[in-house]
């Protein structure tokens, strides 16, 4: 409760002093320093005021006395100030709101507030993030940072309702769970509207059985997993018809707070539901808005924490943790209540090997061990081949329940889709491996070539990049020649990302030269000319309401920066045609009803090619590219490869970062290689 | 039928609460003008009831709105804004006036409600001078008329209800016109919001501010003309040219910069606590 911080104190003692002071002016100017008998400071002309205002005379004589009287007028209420000042300074009433929320007639309000002060550190990373994104973009109106960091925050808060709602938060009524069947669809169907369906669920799942959901990006892994916790009904705003019963509760009608004895969840990106400041609140949280006591709630906290090996997390605080932790801390979170079913979104992601067999593990002990039903939806499916007891494929607005046995030559020999109105995937093979054949199909590519031919398109000399205490990027030096396009492969942590933004971005003069300028030297309008990046967090640099707007604003700034060299060229929509270009469309007409959506409601793959326009709309000589695959299934990945290939039209060479082999193996001319902030090899050449 | 009148008659209910508590707060507000007509041996008392008034009526209302905004998606937006409007509202500390916290208060509120609104100015302030450290017997004032600023933006009048659309083009044409119009309604209420907030937060400290014998010191005795027009004088000289105006500008562009956007990310998040209740009872 009690702890000392000097800046309130300093703060108040500021603000008395200036409230000393300014009552003395007042007194000065409205006529009321004159007081007293003592000596004559300055003899003022006195100015009567007219009309409602004639009883207020202006200036005045000045005495000593007179000042002096003033000052100590002001000094009562500058005592309470300072004493305000100083019981900020000494009491913590931040811990005094923690400890009201939950319980109490306030509890709405004390966690609004808890939820406030935990969300603090994700805004100051949010806004630094965006920052970086809207130099990427050339932009500095005040709205392309204010906006997506919204975004972001809203974002946010619709996780961490969606997480406080599965572990009963603000639930009336307490249903007991049935164990013998977990999860029971019959005849159910599930839409979004028009948008999205998926039709004749028949699925029945058993305790102690853990079962994978497996399927394209936008198939509803997630819709028919929530179809399950009860947040695609009752949260999301989905329709549900048949029937969905969830160890023994219809879930047409049963929230999901009500269904937190039995169900958990954990969430796809489980930070941005933590609605506690520490892991211990964090595991206990569902408890807590029981109003369990403290004491057995925090025997279970350690409980399950031991169970799944992390008691020496439990008095950290929740912005502590690696990536590992936090999935670990959501996992124990989800089953604090001890669930009969245990849904999970994605818990692979964001992870590196060592933590993906963890949580595997973890997973898998908890089905076969505890008897717990677990679901996973998840497109990484090779880490579940070994404890997967059954598959859930969602092929063409069907789920299709297959055994282990079943789904692995399934899974082996889905081919690679093909984009059919795709016109650029045809030239893939044509233009493929060798920077010549490239070169014809990129009639700018040639002229530079033609000009230039000694001379590399760009030249990264002996970058580094310092992150705090470690190097990032540890003296990487190389060259790349128009109509390359290079892979940059590592594993996760390699530096990739912090390598294409110093080369996007650099901090130094010198280190990065592309077609004979030191982009460092470049301002923010022109160089984008020279280096383009489509970063990995695409959003942050959307900031318009409509996909069409985002596009004229990107075309206004290609304007301001065209018009500073070669006179304004006003007329035909840049951006918008190359965005149609990307997704394979022939003419923007045909990308007509994408133009008219909210950016954030475009497709993964849609809103890269997007953002992949607007920094393309720049004609950039090197195009970077940072995972651009990542959460993408095979249909949208031939989508994103075939608008890499397209954009080789509008730039000399594009330079991008992956960790997936397949993907870079069909596409790069030549691979860079990455680990521990150098490059590990020699370039290699494909040919 | 009892489905959907339950939750209207208990939205009457606190509705008297809410519009009473806030006359009240009113009063307490504009109590140097009340002085004159208690007896005078009561006169001293006036101040120390209005400053307990207001904590008083903060916690009635806030206890009141509770029940209403329980639920995980008012709450967690509750917070999250609030951690904005504080953020927002710290970084201005120190460009002077530029209170750019009335842009998210009144695009909230618009969206949201009042209710929201004005909680949200509540705890906007609270989050902000507890990080801030700036706790003291103005933050109850202030409080108070921040979630004004937010309530009053929720009670505007919104568009009629236009006929259902026939040509997608010509729709979205109606809506352009229609944002456009909203986003006018909302700066023009933000011009009278930031002046009203100077006035408010003038009137109750204009006595401690000048303290007495000045010209446009409160005196007791006089009638309330001669203090209104002392008052006058005190605002426009400390606050309304100078602050106020500031503040006015900055929401007016502010709501005009962002407001598009911050408007479709808050309906995009479809904040409606009263449709999700009935939606899981019928």
């Amino acid at each position: 409760m009690l702890r000392l911080r000097l800046a309130p104190l300093r703060a108040a003692a500021v603000l008395a002093v200036g409230f000393v002071l300014l009552r003395v002016v007042y007194r000065v100017v409205f006529g009321g320093a004159g007081a007293g008998a003592g000596p004559l400071l300055l003899n003022l002309p006195q100015l009567r005021l007219d009309g409602p205002f004639s009883h207020i005379t202006l200036l005045g004589p000045i005495t000593l006395v007179g000042l002096g009287n003033a000052a100590l007028s002001a000094l009562p209420v500058a005592a309470v100030i300072v004493f305000f000042g100083l019981l900020n300074a000494v009491v913590n009433v931040q811990a005094l709101f923690a400890r009201g929320a939950g319980r109490g007639p306030l509890r709405a309000i004390s966690r609004s507030l808890v939820i406030a002060w935990a969300t603090f550190p994700a805004l100051l990373e949010s806004v630094r993030r965006v920052r970086v994104a809207r130099a990427l973009r050339g932009e500095r109106s005040i709205a392309s940072l204010l906006v997506p960091v919204f975004e972001q925050t809203i974002e946010r808060a619709l996780a961490l309702a969606a997480s406080m709602e599965t572990r009963g938060f603000a639930a009336v009524r307490v249903i007991p769970g049935v164990c013998e069947t977990p999860v029971l669809l019959a005849d159910a169907s599930l839409d979004f509207g028009a948008d999205w369906h998926l039709d004749e669920l028949n699925v029945t799942l058993e305790p102690g059985t853990l079962t994978v959901i497996v399927g394209a990006t936008g198939s509803g892994k997630t819709s028919l997993l929530h179809s399950m916790s009860g947040l695609f009904q009752h949260f999301y705003d989905g329709t549900q018809h048949g029937r969905i019963d969830i160890a023994g509760a219809d879930r047409a009608l049963t929230l999901p707070r009500d269904t937190a004895g039995f169900v958990g969840l954990v969430a796809q990106n489980v930070r941005l539901g933590f609605a506690a400041e520490s892991v211990h609140d964090e595991i206990g949280f569902a408890l807590a808005v029981r109003n369990v006591a403290p004491t057995i709630v925090h025997a279970r906290v350690l409980e399950v924490a031991a169970r799944l090996q992390i008691v020496h997390l439990v008095d950290r605080s929740i912005d502590q943790l690696s990536a590992g932790e936090a999935s670990l801390v959501a996992i124990a979170a989800a089953l604090v209540n001890s669930p009969i079913l245990l849904l999970v979104d994605e818990p692979l992601a964001d992870l590196d090997t060592a933590a993906r067999d963890r949580v595997c593990t973890v997973l898998g002990q908890l089905a076969h061990e505890a008897g717990v039903c677990v679901v996973i939806a998840e497109h990484n499916t090779r880490e579940f081949d070994v404890i997967a007891d059954a598959w859930l494929q969602i092929r063409r607005s069907r789920v299709h329940q297959l055994s282990s046995a079943e789904i692995q030559p399934k899974l082996v020999e889905i081919p690679v889709p093909k984009p059919a109105d795709s016109p650029s995937w045809g030239r893939i093979p044509a233009s493929f491996g060798s920077a010549s054949g490239r070169a014809a199909a990129a009639p700018g590519a040639t002229r530079s070539i033609a000009t230039m031919p000694a001379k590399p398109l760009a030249s990264i000399r002996r970058l580094s990049v310092r992150h705090r205490t470690d190097l990032a990027v540890d003296d990487v030096s190389f060259e790349v020649q128009a109509g390359d396009v290079i892979a940059l492969r590592g594993s996760n942590g390699a530096g990739k990302s912090s390598l294409l933004r110093a080369i996007a971005l650099p901090m130094a003069a010198d280190t990065v030269i592309i077609a004979g300028h030191d982009v460092h030297s470049l301002k923010r309008r022109t160089r984008r000319q020279s280096v383009a990046l489509v970063p990995e967090n695409v959003d942050d640099l959307l900031f318009a309401i409509t996909v069409a707007e985002e596009c004229r604003r990107a075309d206004r700034r290609l304007h301001l920066a065209q018009s500073a060299r070669t006179g304004p060229e006003h007329g035909e929509p840049v951006t918008a045609a190359l965005f149609a270009q990307l997704l394979g469309f022939d003419a923007i007409t045909d990308a007509a009803h994408l133009l008219e959506r909210h950016p954030r409601d475009l497709s993964t793959g849609e809103r890269l090619c997007l953002v992949m326009a607007i920094q393309l709309a720049a004609r950039p000589a090197l195009l970077l590219v940072d995972e651009p695959t990542r959460g993408l299934d095979l249909a949208a990945r031939a989508l994103v490869s075939a608008a890499l290939l397209t954009a080789t039209d509008r730039t000399s060479a594009v330079l991008f970062a992956t960790h997936d082999d397949d993907f870079s193996r069909g596409l790069a001319t030549r691979t860079l290689r990455m680990e521990a902030g150098r490059l590990s090899s020699p370039i290699e050449v494909l040919s | 039928m009892t489905v959907l009148t339950r939750p209207r008659r208990s939205i009457r209910w606190t509705s008297w609460i809410l519009g009473g508590g806030s006359v009240l707060a009113a009063a307490a507000f504009a109590w140097p003008f009340f002085v004159g007509a208690v007896p005078a041996d009561a006169q001293v008392a006036v101040p120390i009831v209005a400053f307990a008034l207001i904590p008083a009526l903060i916690v009635a209302l806030a206890l009141t709105l509770d029940r209403e905004m329980y639920t995980a998606k008012t709450v967690a937006l509750l917070g999250v804004l609030s951690a904005v409007g504080a953020a927002v509202r710290i970084a201005g500390t120190g460009v002077g006036g530029v209170e750019a916290v009335f842009v998210l208060l009144i695009l909230a509120g618009r969206v949201y409600g009042a209710r929201f609104g004005f909680l949200l100015g509540l705890l906007t302030i609270a989050v902000s001078s507890l990080l801030w450290g700036g706790f003291g017997p103005w933050t109850p004032f202030q409080m108070f008329a921040c979630g004004w600023v937010g309530a009053g933006a929720g009670l505007l009048p919104h568009w009629p209800k236009a006929s259902p659309p026939t040509e997608p083009a010509r729709s979205s044409t109606a809506q352009r016109w229609r944002l456009r119009w909203e986003i006018a309604l909302l700066a023009a209420y933000g011009v009278v919001a930031a002046y009203a907030f100077g006035l408010m937060m003038n009137l109750w400290f204009w006595p401690f501010a000048v303290g007495s014998s000045t010209g446009i010191s409160y005196t007791a005795g006089v009638g309330p003309g001669q203090n209104l027009a002392s008052f006058v004088l005190y605002s426009l000289v400390t606050s309304t040219l100078t602050w106020d105006t500031v503040r006015a500008i900055t929401t007016v562009v502010g709501i005009a910069l962002v407001g598009p956007a911050v408007l479709a990310a808050l309906r995009r998040a479809k904040l409606n606590p009263r449709s999700e209740k009935r939606s899981h009872r019928l």
